[in-house]
């Protein structure tokens, strides 16, 4: 992990001379003292109490044929408070980490409860109002305790929802409130992690307006979608990357993550647009235009931003490859296959190991600057 | 991942938890009272169940309700039908028969009228289509589901199936329906308490 590496490397700065020996124990000091740093105590500790959630779905499921009705609803109700008063309780006692395990629990008790109740009363609302039913509960959680796993755990209920929709088929093909409603649940679940300081929650939120986009874009694709979510990518892109840009400050303050989803969605963009073309023209010109967009982030956002970087050595080498496909693939046979993938393969790494040379070199001469 | 100083609490942790559980609570009640007050105060309709396509006879551990009045002909429709696909609901107006069974004699997407002895059932919104001719419509009324204990569901539909299933619903004024008793030639087999 982080801290393992972290170690690491100032044993190294340390015997190189570059780092003070208690500097380094005092910044190692500081990292283990913060109060969201993986502990694996904390992490096995959620871990149990999503096992033990699922044991309390897993028996509403069974059927629990042996009590009449009202006592399992009584049964499921005191479980909801039972969680919730014990969280409240090690709060006070300054037990974060068991708290969070008691909340996670009481928001399985309140789904649990919601398939008991539409099971045993014969409910045949569909299974994606349940699911939007327990995101709530989940998020009204995450905000009166202000719960960073709870707010996680809200991601993953709107993840949650969306898969429902997916597999149930309540998605129509025409507009629908449930079709909008999956952005909305994103923006709440992002209000969520910055009120709870949950980090590295908020990539749930943000991949799930990705994949959103991109079913939309799958059940009805059109050469405007298309485009329209290329042009905005890109759009968005620029401007938090473009020197000179008024919000590029405040995108690069808040991480890698402005820069890399935009990036993304650009592509998802082209690829959508390298769906529709068809004839050898469109199919080059779109092609080059996803070439072009790789390259860009590559140049605008990749030397600080890793994720972006990597991205769009991805699409660029997934790109040349599609295209040394469609144009010469035909022409040969088996091996013109491995030919051609060699050949790719080869141009793209010479590529690569020149840009991340020229990167380094960039960075060096800014340190000696 | 986790974090819980007290410095970014908000709210008093019992507060937080008084607010949740009750708020959980209520809305697992509102649950069950839609359900039991249509069943408290709705009035009384008899539906006879038709066969469902096997390939989707037994979900997990409830049967499959389909109705004669599930399927509605384009006969049935009265009043202006919508002319561009979207999301629409339908009004079904049932009338006693006879024999005692209930069967839909008009459909509307406006509101229909109470008339006389006759019950008007709201179907749940599905994604209806312009055609012309008008073609037949499918709809559900959120009485297509019933939960068995596990290895009961056999039984009941072969009943469906064999056309003896008969299931005694409670309509409200609004419209909405719950199951209350479902019977094989007759006989009761459930009956459903209000809780």
């Amino acid at each position: 992990m982080y801290r393992a590496r972290l170690e690491r490397d100032f044993k190294h700065w340390i015997d190189k001379g570059l780092l003070q020996d208690n500097a380094a124990r005092a910044m190692l000091a500081e990292y283990d003292g913060r109060e969201s740093t993986f502990r694996a105590g904390r992490v096995l500790l959620i871990l149990a109490a999503l096992l033990l959630s699922a044991s309390i779905l897993l028996l509403v499921a069974a059927n629990w044929e042996a009590l009449p009705r009202l006592a399992r609803v009584a049964g499921i109700v005191a479980l909801i408070w039972g969680f919730h008063f014990a969280a409240g309780w090690l709060l006070r006692a300054g037990r974060a980490a068991f708290a969070a395990a008691a909340l996670v629990l009481g928001a399985a008790a309140f789904g649990g409860g919601i398939a008991l109740i539409g099971q045993m009363y014969h409910l045949s609302g569909d299974a994606a109002d349940a699911a939007l039913l327990w995101f709530v509960g989940a998020s009204l959680s995450a905000f009166a305790f202000r719960s960073a796993a709870m707010a996680t755990a809200a991601g993953g209920l709107a993840w949650f929802y969306f898969g429902t929709m997916l597999t149930e088929g309540a998605f129509p093909t025409i507009s629908d409130w449930h079709l909008w409603s999956v952005p909305v649940l994103a923006v709440i679940v992002v209000l969520l992690v910055r009120f709870t300081e949950a980090g590295r929650a908020r990539h749930l939120a943000y991949l799930l307006v990705l994949s959103w986009l991109a079913w939309l874009y799958l059940d009805s694709p059109s050469l405007a979608f298309a485009a329209g979510l290329a042009v905005l990518g890109l759009a968005a892109f620029l401007v938090a990357t473009l020197p000179g840009s008024p919000v590029r400050q405040l995108a690069l303050d808040a991480g890698s993550a402005p820069a890399f989803y935009s990036f993304a969605l650009a592509l998802l963009g082209f690829t959508g647009l390298q769906y529709e073309a068809v004839g050898l023209t469109t199919e080059i010109a779109a092609g080059a235009g996803t070439l072009l967009v790789a390259l860009l982030g590559i140049a605008l956002a990749g030397a600080q931003n890793g994720a972006v970087r990597y991205l769009g050595y991805v699409a660029f080498a997934g790109e040349l490859l599609y295209l040394a496909f469609e144009t010469l693939g035909s022409m040969l046979g088996t091996s013109g296959f491995f030919l051609i993938s060699g050949l790719v393969v080869a141009c793209i790494a010479w590529l690569v190991i020149r840009i991340e040379g020229h990167m380094a070199r960039t960075r060096q001469a800014e340190v000696s600057r | 991942m986790i974090s819980g100083t007290s410095n970014k609490r908000w709210l008093n942790p019992l507060l937080a938890a008084l607010l949740v559980a009750g708020v959980q609570t209520a809305a697992l009640g509102y649950m069950i009272e839609s359900r039991a007050s249509i069943l408290r105060s709705g009035r009384d309709v008899l539906l006879k169940t038709v066969p469902v396509d096997p390939r989707d006879l037994l979900r997990g551990d409830y049967v499959i309700l389909s109705y004669d009045i599930s399927r509605l002909q384009p006969d049935l429709l009265k009043g202006a039908l919508p002319t561009q696909s979207g999301e629409a609901v339908l009004y079904v107006r049932l009338e006693r028969q006879p024999d005692g069974f209930w069967t839909a004699t008009e459909a509307s997407f406006q509101p229909l009228p109470p008339v006389g002895d006759s019950v008007v059932l709201r179907s749940l919104p599905f994604s209806y289509y312009p055609s012309s001719p008008p073609s037949a419509v499918n709809v559900d009324y959120g009485i297509e589901r019933f939960y068995v204990p596990e290895g009961e569901g056999r039984t009941l539909e072969e009943a469906r199936n064999a056309e003896a299933l008969s299931v005694n619903i409670r309509v409200d004024g609004k419209g909405s329906a719950q199951i209350r008793e479902i019977a094989v030639n007759g006989s009761p087999v459930y009956e459903e308490p209000l809780y």
